[in-house]
């Protein structure tokens, strides 16, 4: 679905590259969660994703990114977007519209969704991020959170076969985090919608991400299964990239015994390994 | 946060209006505020501001808008009568035709200033906008532009007051500051305030096109907004206004 060769991206007037040889290979279906410090280059390969690098912000592009077997450099923006959606990280500057249903009408009028189609979309998309009492609500009467699940329903409504999400849960306390998580694996698992999401809670992506591409500097760390990536703890604390206590633990079990203990990613995988340890 | 600017959702006979019949009967107050010098005609027409927005159910909001304007009306009175030299003295070196022009003056820009302001309560702007491009043919992209920018100015105004509160934080005593001092402190914060703004504007920019912004067509609304015997009441009453403001000079 996604095929990233050798992309390296600085953006015009910058000596900097902030995207420098990364390479990354997703099927349809997958489940990619992309983690590292501030200026990083997440925000930065999560536009180039979706076209927006380097459609909208020029600079220096080298390498290529396929999506759905489109070149994003060759292909319009449109047509891109109409296979991709993506959620900004700043909130604010994506949503267009002064109310919360005209906020979820926009892109469907524009993508020509049919009349009688639309009200079910506009449900769907409310019902599944929690906020069907807020459709008549202006944006400037909710807080930050509400905000990001409208902008969340607002592409969702889409339903694009590529969702890449920068941060979505940024303004969000941990109960509504772990909600909107659950919400992407449900269109993960129902629809085989491709989820690519830039998350700095490490916890939620070890749960709910198949593989994790941790990036420093503009350049890609490690890239793979999300159990085998947490295997290489050091390389991520260097990094101030802060692993889940529980799989320290198991490396640190595995170092002390000397047995070869698998990175356990929850409470429930430590227990089972300190068991079976002390049988 | 709850603008001057910002819409109040309701289902009165106003908010029932199509838009563009709203905004017809907003510009036939302005022209005719403008065509009439009567004194009288003036305070009627500020009668139907102020009954417009009780009957659209938004009492509170008029009445806020009313209140901040008779404070910049007050002084632009002073000033225009202290300004006017011809007439008959009244008091000092007031005269009475000064009095009377500052007087129309005054309640013309109220006039004038309360149904645009109001119009923005109660209509949504995206309903504005699809309305003007479906029955005016105004071509989409101009009325997007317009109705972002309305869309940023509270926006803009929330910024402002963060930084504010941010410097009042390090010990810059805005508060006690008035006038031309306070102007002065605060412009040096509007350069920052609109890079930042210019940045996010860009953003929402691409927001719009990755969500179809340049597909978009007269067609594409999903909202319809047909004339009713409500819209052509409020004709009627445009043309009666308008014939007033003719005859009643
Ligand atoms: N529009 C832009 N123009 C110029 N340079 C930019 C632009 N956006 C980002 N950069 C630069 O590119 C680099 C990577 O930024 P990016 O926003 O991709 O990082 P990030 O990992 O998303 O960071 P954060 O965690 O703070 O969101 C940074 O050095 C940043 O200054
Ligand atoms: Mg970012």
């Amino acid at each position: 679905m996604i095929e990233i060769q050798d992309l390296s991206f600085t953006y015009q007037d910058e000596k900097k590259p902030a995207l420098e040889g990364i390479s990354l290979s997703l099927r349809e279906g997958d489940f990619l969660g992309i983690i590292g410090p501030a200026g990083a280059g997440k925000t930065t390969l999560g536009r180039a994703i979706s076209g927006i690098v380097p459609h909208h912000y020029k600079g220096d592009f080298y390498g290529s990114v396929t999506v759905g077997g489109m070149d994003t450099v060759d292909s319009s923006l449109i047509d891109i977007s109409r296979l991709v959606g993506m959620v900004f990280q700043d909130v604010d500057s994506q949503i267009i519209c002064p109310t919360v249903e005209d906020e979820l009408l926009y892109g469907l009028e524009n993508f020509g969704i049919g009349r009688d189609e639309i009200p079910e979309r506009i449900g769907f998309a409310l019902g599944k991020v929690g906020i069907p009492e807020l459709r008549e609500r202006s944006i400037g009467s909710l807080s930050g959170g509400q905000r990001q699940k409208v902008a969340i329903a607002s592409v969702i409504a889409l339903k694009p076969r590529v969702l890449v999400l920068d941060e979505p849960t940024g303004e969000l306390d941990p109960q509504s985090s772990r909600q909107v998580f659950t919400l992407l694996r449900e269109l993960n698992e129902e629809f085989g919608i491709t989820i690519v999401v830039i998350e700095q809670k490490i916890m939620l992506l070890c749960e709910f991400a198949r593989r994790l591409l941790v990036l420093n500097e503009g350049k890609a760390v490690h890239e793979g299964e999300t159990r085998q990536v947490l295997s290489h703890a050091e390389d991520l604390e260097n990094i101030g990239v802060n692993i889940p206590r529980v799989a320290t633990l198991s490396r640190a079990l595995s170092r002390k015994t000397g047995k070869e203990i698998p990175v356990c990613i929850n409470l429930d995988e430590a227990e089972k390994t300190a068991r079976g340890l002390m049988a | 946060m709850n603008h001057v600017l910002q819409y109040i959702p309701g289902n009165s006979v106003i908010h029932r209006m199509n838009p563009v019949t709203k905004l017809l009967l907003t510009i036939i107050i302005c022209v005719c505020a403008f065509m009439t010098d009567n004194l009288f005609f003036l305070l009627g027409l500020l009668a139907v501001d102020l009954m417009i927005g009780f009957v659209a159910g938004v009492a509170g909001r008029t009445l806020k808008i009313f209140r901040g304007l008779l404070m910049i009306a007050a002084f632009l009175f002073i000033l225009q009568a202290l300004l006017t030299r011809r007439g008959t003295p009244v008091f000092w070196i007031i005269t009475d035709e000064g009095l009377m022009g500052a007087g129309r003056v005054v309640l013309r820009l109220i006039v004038v200033c309360m149904p645009l302001a109001l119009v923005l309560a109660v209509t949504r702007i995206s309903d504005l906008t699809n309305a003007l491009v479906q029955h005016l043919h105004v071509p989409y992209q101009y009325a997007f532009t317009l109705a972002t920018a309305i869309r940023f100015i509270p926006q803009f105004l929330e910024e402002m007051n963060g930084i504010m509160e941010a410097q009042t934080a390090r010990g810059v005593a805005f508060d006690q500051a008035r006038g031309l001092k306070k102007f002065s402190m605060i412009l040096p914060l509007c350069a920052p305030l609109l890079i930042s703004s210019v940045r996010r504007t860009d953003q929402t920019a691409v927001a719009a096109e990755v969500r179809g912004f340049r597909l978009r067509t007269r067609a594409s609304a999903y909202r319809r907004y047909t004339f009713t015997a409500l819209d052509a009441a409020t004709f009627l009453f445009c043309a009666l206004l308008l014939a007033g403001a003719i005859l009643i000079r």
